[in-house]
């Protein structure tokens, strides 16, 4: 589904992306972590072309997502992004969040595209706050809704950048959930996250990224077990320490 | 001084009107509240310009911009009463010319201010417009500028104060504003002109801190609402 062939990217002179070679398969759950700095949002970014890369390839569904024939916003559309501050618009309601999409992208009315939000707050479990404003409601209300907002299009393809890392403890696991049903739902998703938990229980493959490079991609049980690289290792009991 | 008030209070309010020319506070207010609403469109495109991506149309608007705040505002009342006229080859109205002026030249001023409310907004806001695959004009018209409106509504009234006080200038092209007809009264009554030049500098006064202690209050309703941080320097 997502392939990433040689990909290079420097932020001037600072090389943070050195030819990373992976690929996401179509419906599974790709957990990304690593030390602070080490790229995984900058990986992440490039698959909506958020960050443009300098070397190598991408491609989505088989296409280069860098094409001449793409237009970036239509391929953007395509990919739910979830961001670690939910990024809500503050100016419009819950619903109104949500709706956005379908009424400047999809250019819907607001009596047709009012339903459809409801049902998507309905199945984030959000509906009775869909006139609150966000900043009236709580931080794993607002993901709550940011996730919804960014599967309102339909994306085959959900990324998500540390969706629970600003959220007070008591709410990870209300988000947590939320993307384990997605994942059970079959949506081929890419999230950084140092919730170890969930990487082990949900994902297919886990990457860790150290110092731009990719240095470990495999399944959660190689992930975890004691014969895993010994980057790995150190970064597991460096989490562990810290939870 | 009541005699003053007494006498000429119509005039003051709204000039000779309705036998004569509207004007006086009246025509202060007119002026200054089309001002404002015409200076309001051109300051977001100059905002948006100053903004967004570097290119002919950004250098076009920082020259712009450079230029009206190295000039004085009476220079370009000056300019439109007096060249234009020449270049055309027929005479304006001197207050469409005087609002003309002030247009320009508070588009500079107001474009800043909308710039700062612009650039003040975290930068999340745009990253998830974009996200979402929202091109840049319903990124600016339906995100960005909403709230960076929004969040510098004080520095717009604060400006409404402005463009009240730069109205007296008007008086210099005869415009018939508030300034123009109390120099005529002043005229007429020769020997009180500290009593008629203290009416008007109350008149002005009572408006303007009105209005700015409105500018406070919105401050405070909307720093509780607003954010990202926006510092808007104070200007003119
Ligand atoms: N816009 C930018 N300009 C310059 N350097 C940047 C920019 N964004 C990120 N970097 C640098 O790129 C490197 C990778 O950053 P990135 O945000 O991808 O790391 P990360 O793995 O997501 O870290 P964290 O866990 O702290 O979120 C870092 O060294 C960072 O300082
Ligand atoms: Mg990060």
């Amino acid at each position: 589904m997502i392939e990433f062939q040689n990909v290079s990217k420097w932020f001037g002179a600072l090389q943070v992306l050195r030819d990373v070679n992976a690929t996401v398969a179509k419906g599974t759950t790709t957990v990304l972590c690593g030390p602070s700095g080490s790229g995984k949002s900058t990986l992440i970014r490039t698959v909506n072309r958020l960050e443009p890369i300098q070397q190598g390839k991408i491609t989505l569904a088989g296409l280069d997502i860098y094409a001449k024939d793409i237009d970036v916003n239509v391929l953007r559309s395509g990919i739910g992004f979830v961001f670690q501050q939910f990024n809500l618009f503050p100016h419009l309601s819950v619903v109104e969040n949500v709706m956005l999409p379908l009424l400047r992208i999809r250019k819907q009315s607001r009596a047709q595209a009012r339903p459809v939000a409801m049902q998507m707050l309905e199945r984030v479990g959000l509906a009775d706050k869909a006139h609150s404003l966000p900043a009236d409601i709580s931080g794993g209300q607002s993901q709550r809704v940011a996730i919804a907002r960014s599967l309102i299009l339909k994306p085959e393809v959900l990324v998500l950048d540390e969706p629970t890392s600003a959220l007070d403890p008591e709410m990870v696991g209300e988000v947590l959930k939320l993307l384990r049903e997605l994942s059970a739902d079959g949506i081929t998703m890419m999230c950084v996250t140092h919730e170890m938990g969930f990487a082990r229980e949900v994902a297919d493959r886990i990457w860790f990224l150290r110092n731009g490079t990719l240095t470990f991609d495999a399944e959660p049980t190689a992930f975890f077990s004691d014969d895993a690289h010994h980057d790995v290792r150190n970064f597991l009991s460096a989490v562990r320490k810290n939870h | 001084m009541l005699e003053i008030i007494q006498e000429y209070w119509l005039l003051l309010l709204i000039g000779e009107y309705p036998h004569g020319k509207l004007g006086g506070l009246a025509m202060t207010l007119i002026i200054s509240f089309v001002s404002l609403i015409v200076t309001f469109p051109c300051a977001v495109l100059i905002a948006l310009a100053r903004t967004g991506k570097p290119g002919i149309i950004q250098s076009i608007a920082n020259g712009f911009v450079h230029s009206v705040r190295a000039i004085p505002l009476l220079m370009l009342i000056f300019w439109a009463y007096f060249a234009v006229p020449m270049i055309i080859g027929f005479p304006i109205d001197a207050a469409f010319t005087l609002i003309v002026a002030i247009v320009i030249y508070q588009t500079a001023y107001l474009g800043e201010i909308i710039a700062a409310g612009i650039t003040g907004l975290p930068k999340g806001q745009r990253e998830a417009a974009a996200a979402l695959g929202l091109g840049y004009i319903p990124t600016m018209f339906r995100i960005i500028l909403p709230q960076a409106i929004f969040n510098v509504i004080p520095g717009i009234v604060n400006q409404l104060t402005t463009i009240i006080k730069e109205s007296s200038l008007g008086s210099i092209i005869a415009v018939s504003e508030l300034s123009y007809v109390m120099l005529q009264v002043n005229s007429n009554e020769v020997t009180k002109p500290l009593q008629i030049f203290g009416i008007l500098a109350a008149v002005y006064f009572v408006l303007c801190f009105a209005l700015s202690q409105a500018t406070n209050w919105l401050e405070r309703r909307i720093s509780s609402r607003r954010t990202g941080q926006v510092v808007v320097e104070a200007v003119a």
